[in-house]
């Protein structure tokens, strides 16, 4: 049988959070009043619950793997394998995202990410795609900001933007 | 029941002002749009579109996302049907013969036995709706915090234990929401728990930011990742929209099984609409008359499973309505839109708010008609979505996804929460771990905690009561029976 270390991992992942969940829980201070359920009892609870599916997950794994788990081989699943640039520039889109809304505000940021999902999807035509993004990011802050009332950053289009009046 | 009928009325009343008829037919429009998108679900659907009500009174936002709801069901099962990528699991049985009858030109019929299976199934579960919440409510104005916590506790076991591949890993995707649904200040005490000290984790976590992460961010980042190089194939709408007296006569009593089948599932928190889809069509395989076309586009393998869909997902309006418990994660996301305008859905907002519950009810027979008349006849502009190229479909589905998150307290910290449980959603959908139980624990762990906390406070700390009350204890027995009795069946399988 075929090695497949990720499950190993992603169960002792698990438990490991549980037992984090645990620590967690025993700093959490007891009080409950005359019913005896503090704001600990819930937390304890779930800790305890993701310490045994970790054991049970581990368990699974390490006999024979989790049962009826969809196949580890990207063909049988009528995939292809892991397409590590799509993956990343589907992650360099969000992580821009995040850094550009407050600064360059949110028409922008809405474009890089379209146009970095664009360009990991296999698209090879970047600048229409900036451009496709810019026109939706600003469809959709115009819809925001008028009709919605819902404050979205402006940025760096503010001059372009205020002197539309929006 | 005269009572019923006059609330109704009442209901219609409100629900039929020309500005709430509005919010539903932008609702239904809007739902089929999204809905029709690859990969976009009607948790998503509803999720994403949140925002877009904040402008909205209580009623009229209810009133579209009804629309929403419904509109997000027909949209997927387009999609499922000319593209073969089921949205969620509740259309795989659709998709088994529905694709195949797009292949041999005959989408057009399919798409007409959806919508019109649709309307019926969804007409008649209404309707028991409108019949049986009156009565539930009865009931459920005596159950006190342990019959509550006893419910909850089984909805958390069929949505994670029963459906799906497994157990053990249904049960994982559960705790994790209700790990997520611990973070922030813990209403009765004042304590905070889990925050870190991130301000913004205070108020919790949000059921928009979760499901948008899991389903968007997590879907997208998937198909990125393993089938964005696949060559895609979408049939071609072909064949007439209008059924032919054969098909009529194969697709009614189909629609009408699933309706009956489909309800239950959907009204006794038994695990969501996947179990009934399939238990339709394998009903309409044994008793069709063409055997023969099972397998190549058989139209009662699409009509039973659709109808059974919608009659199931309008019967989980009964515990959500009634008892503030979803049994799905659609459901505990329109949970998550009641609770951002105050309301906590249960047998007493049918008396503090009849005009409220009554005026949704009545949007939902509304509904069903505006999918009708709308949807089929826009058929062919829905498909036109679908041609859009891959690249801009997902990059349109991220960038309006993502809005949803964000406007929510314009805080880049969500878009950082928003990435991480994109991660989660990557890793849960390759090693098969199903993400609506998280959805559900997130949105119904608090309320099972505050009804675990109220129970023990009556009982002055006693944990008996859970066992001594006798609804709460069969509940709880059946809860375990439920986890423990696909585990049974396997093992006398086995012997």
């Amino acid at each position: 049988m075929k090695a497949k270390p990720a499950e190993p991992i992603l169960s002792i992942a698990v438990l490991i959070l549980g037992i984090a969940v645990a620590i967690g829980t025993a700093m959490l201070p007891s009080g409950g009043g005359y019913a005896g359920v503090g704001p600990n009892v819930a937390p304890a609870i779930v800790a305890a619950g993701l310490i045994l599916i970790g054991i049970w997950l581990l368990y699974e794994a390490l006999s024979g793997g989790w049962r009826n788990a969809r196949p580890d081989d990207p063909a049988a699943r009528g995939e292809h394998p892991f397409h590590v640039g799509a993956f990343v520039w589907v992650s360099v889109g969000l992580f821009a995202q995040m850094l550009l809304m407050q600064r360059a505000g949110f028409v922008l940021a809405q474009a890089v990410l379209f146009a970095s999902v664009a360009r990991g999807f296999g698209s090879a035509r970047p600048l229409r795609d900036f451009a496709a993004g810019l026109l939706l990011g600003f469809g959709v802050f115009v819809f925001f900001v008028q009709f919605l009332n819902v404050n979205l950053p402006a940025g760096w289009l503010r001059p372009i933007l205020g002197a539309a009046g929006i | 029941m005269l009572e019923t009928l006059h609330s109704l009325y009442q209901g219609f009343a409100v629900a039929l002002t020309p500005l709430n008829l509005f919010w539903g037919f932008l609702g239904v429009t809007l739902g089929t749009f999204v809905g029709v998108l690859p990969g976009v679900g009607p948790a998503l659907t509803v999720a994403m579109l949140l925002p877009v009500t904040v402008k909205l009174d209580a009623t009229g936002a209810l009133i579209m996302f009804a629309g929403i709801y419904y509109g997000a069901m027909f949209g997927g099962s387009t999609t499922t049907i000319l593209l073969n990528t089921p949205g969620e699991s509740a259309s795989i049985a659709t998709a088994l013969e529905g694709n195949l009858m797009a292949k041999k030109g005959r989408a057009g019929a399919a798409l007409a036995t959806c919508a019109i299976g649709s309307f019926v199934a969804g007409t008649i579960a209404t309707i028991l709706v409108t019949l049986l919440a009156p009565m539930v409510i009865e009931i459920a104005l005596k159950f006190g915090p342990a019959e509550y916590f006893a419910l909850m506790v089984f909805a958390f076991t069929t949505v994670s234990a029963v459906i799906g591949s497994s157990t053990v890993r249904g049960l994982t995707s559960l705790f994790l929401g209700l790990l997520l649904g611990l973070v922030g200040i813990d209403s009765q005490s004042g304590q905070s728990r889990f925050t870190f000290g991130v301000p913004e984790l205070l108020d919790g976590v949000d059921v928009v930011v979760l499901a948008v992460g899991l389903f968007a961010v997590g879907e997208t980042l998937y198909v990125a990742a393993y089938s964005s190089r696949v060559e895609e194939q979408i049939e071609q709408l072909r064949g007439s929209l209008w059924m032919s007296k054969e098909d009529w006569k194969r697709s009614l009593p189909a629609w009408l099984r699933a309706t009956l089948i489909g309800f239950p599932f959907g009204s006794i928190p038994a695990g969501g609409a996947e179990i009934p889809t399939f238990l339709s069509y394998a009903t309409e395989r044994r008793l069709t008359r063409y055997p023969q076309e099972f397998g190549h586009g058989a139209i009662e393998g699409v009509a039973g499973p659709e109808a059974a869909n919608n009659a199931s997902v309008t019967g989980a309006l009964v515990p959500l309505l009634t008892l503030g418990i979803p049994t799905s994660a659609t459901a505990a996301v329109l949970l998550g839109a009641f609770q951002n305008y105050g309301i906590q859905p249960g047998p007493l907002l049918f008396q503090s708010q009849p005009d409220l519950v009554w005026g949704l009810i009545a949007s939902l027979y509304i509904g069903n008609v505006l999918l009708l008349i709308l949807n089929l006849p826009l058929v062919g502009i829905w498909v036109r979505v679908l041609e859009i190229p891959r690249p801009l479909l997902y990059s349109g589905i991220l960038l309006f996804a993502t809005v949803g998150a964000f406007s929510l307290h314009q805080s880049v910290t969500d878009l950082v929460i928003l990435y991480i449980f994109g991660l989660f959603g990557f890793i849960m959908r390759r090693w098969d771990i199903p993400v609506g139980p998280a959805v559900i624990g997130l949105i119904l762990g608090p309320l099972a905690e505050t009804q675990f906390r109220r129970a023990l406070s009556i009982s002055q700390g006693d944990p008996s009561v859970f066992v001594t009350h006798p609804i709460s204890a069969a509940v709880l027995a059946l809860s375990l029976f439920a986890v423990i009795l696909p585990h049974l069946i396997r093992h006398f399988r086995r012997a």
